[in-house]
């Protein structure tokens, strides 16, 4: 049961289960990652980013892994992060709720384009 | 260099987020100062940071007191005791910060204040405020040496301490000007006008402090000493034992006995010695603080003060201009010793010489000296001239130097600016010049100051005010102690300049 502060889901914490949606990420990793999603215009901060981390964690949204070494990044190692079920369903509902919003744009007029 | 900072900073989230993720906050500043080299993408990292800082800094904490909130309803909801206990934990960093910030601004703020005009009023200015109107019509009066000095000097020098000055009224302790505080006369009085007296007729308060012991015997006293003191000072030694008589009678009659207050009963007295003579110079008065049994002798750096303020304030001569129309106007805040003031003085009235009408601007002027008085007056004639001063016996000095050479001012139209804090020295002026028909008086009633008896202290708070100077006064009106100089025009003191330069030109366009 997602904590009640995740509902609606801040756009931080969705970006962040976006982010690990395709693969398991560390800190710096999940912000790249949002990054790119964003054409760099959401880059998280270290304290943003981890407070995040840490309340999907609270909630179970999220769970850390065995952390290991980025052959990219060094020798250091780092805790990764996995998206869990909740999480994954969460993040479904909060695109499907973005899909009505966008649905109900699109009857107004004030949105154009061929997707969803 | 940047992680450093930021690691510095970090210590300002709370102790649970640093535990758990500081180490890993730290290594993505790494990882981003590494990636993202040059001024522009550091320049923007540190943008990041900050914006981050500011946004999930209240959120770390408010996060931490919900969940607290959470846990208490919690406990509730179990059916247990609703008790809180909070993990014991030092100050964070943060509170420091904030403290120290805090604490530096109060201290910065604070010598500020001190620093920048904030002026030291005294407690006791605070409990009992100055009665402004009781104030100015008494407390002005000489001091005197107390009666065992004065019987061994030579009656004269009590005349010639008389004759040196006149007082600046006591407006001046009641108002925060500085600079009028300093051009009080160096003598003595300035002491007591500012410790001594704060006489009061009729002062509630005091009850509680001097009255509580104030009995019959207090006021038996009062009034003896009251009668030996009229018949030993006063002008007319026929009158002074009538009215010491009536004061005794009053006393034994227990017609004072009402009175329970120090204010009060000397008002009463007041009132019982001009019953028997309408004097507006004789009163007696009452002092909440005690008296000075000898006011303190001016200093060398008092008057060494005294003289540098007025240097400053150029004499108090603060403006002197032609207006249009080849109107004078000078704006004299005092009349300043002369010893100290005669070129300021001889100036000002020689830049002055060539007007057709002059305007003296005494609407600021709360007194000085007679002998500025006389030396401004003397331009005004062209024949000597007889100055009215109750407070100094007639002699020689009484009529003005006149004419002055080179004065182009003898048949001038003259107005005088007056308000309700025109005093003292400048009613000398205001009221000779009026009954002389030589000047126009535009303006309000002056103050009324009633500085013209001696002093004469009877105990620690009371002391009784009397006319000692035989000076004669040639007009059918009484001076103007306690009532004021009446003006020619009645206009607000705001008015009375533009009313005044209005008269003067109407009259200059008929002549």
């Amino acid at each position: 049961m997602p904590k009640r502060k995740l509902v609606p889901l801040p756009l931080a914490a969705f970006q962040i289960l976006l982010a690990l949606a395709g693969e398991d990420l560390h800190g710096y990793g999940i912000m790249r990652h949002v990054a790119e999603q964003t054409d760099g215009r959401m880059r998280l901060g270290p304290g943003t980013l981890y407070s995040s981390i840490q309340t999907l964690v609270d909630a179970k949204l999220i769970e850390e892994t065995e952390p290991r070494e980025d052959a990219r990044l060094g020798h250091e190692r780092r805790r990764y992060y996995r998206l869990t079920s909740t999480g994954r369903k969460l993040a479904r509902l909060e695109a499907e709720r973005l899909r009505d919003l966008l649905r109900v744009a699109r009857t107004r007029k004030i949105l154009r384009g061929e997707y969803v | 260099m940047s992680e450093k900072l930021y690691a510095w900073l970090l210590r300002l989230y709370p102790s649970r987020f640093r535990e758990a993720y500081g180490e890993e906050a730290l290594q993505l500043v790494r990882d981003r100062c590494r990636d993202e080299q040059g001024f522009l993408p550091r320049l923007r990292l540190w943008l990041d940071l900050l914006g981050d800082l500011a946004v999930s800094l209240p959120r770390a904490y408010f996060d931490f007191r919900r969940e607290l909130t959470s846990y208490a309803a919690h406990l509730r909801s179990e059916g247990g005791p609703p008790l809180l206990v909070l993990e014991e934990q030092s100050l964070g960093p943060g509170a420091w910060f904030f403290g120290g910030v805090l604490a530096l601004a109060t201290v910065i703020s604070f010598s500020f204040l001190l620093n920048h005009g904030v002026k030291h009023v005294p407690l006791s200015a605070l409990i009992r405020p100055a009665r402004a109107s009781a104030y100015h019509r008494s407390s002005s009066f000489r001091p005197r040496p107390p009666e065992p000095a004065s019987d061994s000097q030579p009656p004269a020098s009590a005349a010639t301490s008389a004759e040196q000055r006149e007082i600046v009224a006591p407006e001046n302790k009641t108002t925060n000007d500085a600079q009028a505080n300093v051009l009080r006369p160096p003598d003595g009085s300035h002491a007591f006008g500012q410790q001594g007296a704060q006489p009061r007729r009729a002062a509630n308060a005091l009850s509680v402090l001097a009255g509580a012991e104030f009995n019959r015997a207090e006021r038996q006293r009062v009034v003896d000493q009251a009668a030996a003191n009229l018949k030993k000072h006063y002008i007319d030694p026929v009158v002074a034992q009538k009215i010491a008589a009536a004061l005794v009678a009053h006393e034994k009659n227990g017609d004072d006995d009402a009175a329970t207050d120090g204010g009060a009963f000397a008002d009463l007295l007041t009132r019982q010695m001009r019953e028997v003579q309408p004097d507006t110079h004789l009163e007696v008065l009452f002092s909440e603080a005690p008296l000075p049994r000898r006011p303190p002798a001016p200093t060398a750096e008092f008057h060494a003060r005294y003289r540098k303020a007025l240097e400053q304030a150029n004499c108090t001569f603060e403006t002197v201009k032609v207006l249009p129309h080849n109107i004078g106007y000078l704006k004299l805040n005092s009349f300043p010793d002369p010893s100290l003031c005669r070129q300021t003085a001889t100036r000002a009235m020689a830049a002055l010489n060539n007007a057709d009408a002059i305007v003296f601007d005494l609407r600021d002027n709360r007194g000085g000296y007679p002998g500025m008085v006389m030396l401004i007056a003397a331009y005004l004639f062209d024949h000597p001239e007889y100055m009215y001063n109750p407070r100094q016996d007639t002699t020689a000095d009484s009529w003005t130097h006149s004419p002055v050479p080179g004065s182009r001012l003898a048949d001038k139209p003259v107005y005088l600016l007056t308000s309700a804090r025109t005093f003292s020295a400048a009613e000398h002026f205001s009221y000779d010049l009026k009954m002389l028909k030589r000047a126009t008086l535009v303006g309000e009633t002056t103050g009324g100051a009633s500085d013209v008896g001696v002093f004469h202290r009877i105990d620690d708070h009371f002391g009784i005010g009397i006319r000692e100077a035989r000076a004669i006064n040639p007009y059918a009106e009484p001076d103007w102690a306690g009532i004021g100089v009446k003006p020619d025009v009645n206009v607000k003191a705001g008015d009375a300049l533009g009313t005044a330069v209005n008269l003067a030109e109407t009259k200059l366009v008929k002549k």
